[in-house]
Formats: C-alpha cells, structure tokens, sequence
C-alpha cells in the first residue's frame, strides 16, 4: 500500500523546506518545495529524482553522501539549504 | 560597470517575468548590464521557482480581487506585488561583473537599495540570505538566479503595504486573519511611508540614484527583439498552468 507523507521544516537562519513524499518499500514519489535558493534551478530535479526507488529506511548519511555527490558532479550551489536537511525532512515526512 | 537604464514603467505579472528573462538572454549575447525599476498592474502575487502555487496562494481570492499570480524563475518566498505599494527592480548583467561568491553578490546589489534608502534618510543594512532591515525590520525582499553566464537580481522595495489584504491572498494566513498575527507582521515588515511621507515617483528617483551612483549609465529603451520576445514567453510560459503550477 502506497502512503503519503508531508513534512516542513524552518531551517534556523535560512529557509522553509517542505517534502510531500509517496512510499511503499521505496520512494515512488517526491517533492521538495520551499523559499530556499538552488542554481542553477533545473537541479532540483536531479536531486528528487535520486530519491525513487531507493529505500523507505535507508541510511541517513547514505542519502546525504549521494545527494553531495549530486551537487558536486554538478556544480550546484544551495543557499539557505544543506543536503542534510533536505534528508531530514524527507525522513521526516515518512514518519522518522 | 555601464548600465542601460530602462524607463520606470507598470505591466503586467507575465509581461514582467517575460522581460527579466528576454533581458536576460540579450545580455548573455553581449547586450549591456540592464537596470529596470517597475510596478505590477494588476497587482499580483509571485511565488518562487520551487514553490507550489496552490500551497501557497489562496486563488479563489485572487481571482475575487483581479490580483495575478506568476512562478518567478528566481527561488525565494511568495511575494504580494500591490501596484500602488511597492516598487520592484531587476539587475541583469554578466555574471563576471559581480562578485562570484552568491551571499556576496546579494550584499553588493543590495548595498546599492541601502545607499538609495540612505538618500531618502532611511537607514538600512543588508541582512543575509537576502532581506534589507530597517531597526530589524524587512523593508526589502530580493532574489537571485545565474543563467547563461548572466546574473539576474530582481527585488522589491516596500512602500506601502495593506497586510490584512496580503494575508488574504496568502495561504498563510487561510486559518483565521487573527488580529495576533497580523500584528506580528506589521512589527516583522515596514515600509518607506513609516518612515517618511514622499511620493512613489520621489522614492523612484532615490533608487534611480541610489543604483547608479559611481557608475556609467545611460537611459535606454528595450529593443524590438527583446520587447517581442517578452511578449512571447510572457504568453507562452508564465500565462500558462504548465509553467505556474509546475510545482
């Protein structure tokens, strides 16, 4: 059964990030939404998309590490956004 | 730095968004840094380029009041554009005219809004990400992209603002405007009119001056390419649903 989830969060000194996210097992859906900066903007793609079907329960630093990874390959840039956080809503928003 | 200053002039939500980026390739093909300054009729609300329009705007009272709403290409928060309160600026160059560093760049752009408010004897400062405050408090919200080797800045500067009505407008305040809250905006946000009883035009030529101080500049028109290609994206990207309710 596929279940949905929602999450925000207010980053102390930069911005909101909220992630709706549908899973079973693995991530089917996602989307990160917010007043945060990413440039080149396009990119935020890439970084939801690395998300679908990976694991429900994976590892905290396994998506942190391929998300750095993702803006390092690609030379973007985030303002009042970490890769980290971005992991934590999305654990957030599954209920962890 | 040589500037193109475009006349002060009102249009609307998409014709303004259509500009910024037909502005924004002609500078990437070698076209000169161009400085802007414009009003918003009807009256709309923007969000940010990774923002949902529907999680963020309360359409039906758009829709009720003529306000328009537009995804800028630039990230940040949901703005409320009022026609008669605030005045929105954009700054389109070669990205190598600025500082690299983006936190950087903000506070050079930035530093020309508080020079201008200076000259109005507002006294400013940049505060990071993004804002411009006055005792603490937002008076000027502004926001960033770089594409095609071009740095494009556009920015409000509030001069008068009906909070009651942006909270309508805004999902934020769908629960209940509650008098608490609407007070606690008012002490976040303020304007050039609590400050100083001056005409908008008046405020125009304090930034006018305020941005083009110590540099090269000359008054100039959008060519007809450029004025033609606003139009078309103006209605083939930021009319549409497909671009507005992408997120």
């Amino acid at each position: 059964m596929i279940m949905k989830g929602k999450a925000t969060e207010k980053i102390p000194g930069g911005k909101l990030i909220t992630v709706k996210v549908e899973y079973e097992d693995v991530i089917k859906h996602i989307q990160i939404l917010g007043d945060f900066f990413i440039h080149p903007e396009e990119s935020l793609q890439l970084i939801e998309n690395s998300f679908l079907e990976t694991p429900a329960d994976e590892d905290r630093e396994k998506i942190i590490e391929r998300i750095n990874n993702i803006v390092e390959e690609n030379q973007i840039e985030f303002v009042g956004i970490t890769s980290e956080t971005i992991t934590d809503v999305v654990k957030k928003a599954m209920g962890e | 730095m040589k500037l193109r200053v475009l006349p002060f002039e009102t249009r609307s939500a998409a014709m303004n968004m259509g500009i910024d980026q037909a502005v924004t390739e002609t500078v990437s093909n070698g076209a000169p840094t161009t400085l802007r300054f414009w009003r918003w009729k009807p009256s709309a609300v923007s969000i940010g380029y990774f923002q949902s329009l529907e999680d963020e705007i309360n359409l039906e009272k758009c829709k009720e009041l003529g306000v328009d709403v537009v995804r800028r290409i630039t990230g940040g928060g949901a703005v409320y554009h009022d026609y008669d309160g605030e005045i929105t600026y954009s700054i389109i160059g070669k990205q190598e005219l600025f500082p690299k560093g983006i936190t950087e760049s903000y506070h050079e752009i930035c530093g020309w809004i508080v020079n201008s408010l200076k000259k109005l004897g507002i006294e400013s400062e940049f505060k990071p990400i993004n804002d411009i405050i006055v005792a603490e408090k937002k008076i000027s919200g502004n926001a960033q992209t770089r594409r095609q080797g071009v740095l494009l800045q556009h920015g409000t500067i509030l001069y008068d603002l009906d909070v009651r009505k942006m909270f309508s407008l805004l999902k934020v305040g769908q629960e209940k405007i509650a008098d608490k809250m609407i007070q606690a905006v008012e002490e976040r946000v303020t304007r050039v009119l609590d400050h100083k009883k001056i005409s908008m035009e008046d405020v125009y030529n304090a930034l006018l001056e305020g941005f083009t101080e110590g540099k090269e500049f000359e008054h100039g028109e959008l060519t007809s390419e450029e004025l033609e290609r606003a139009k078309e994206v103006a209605e083939t990207k930021y009319s549409q649903r497909e671009w507005n309710f992408m997120r």
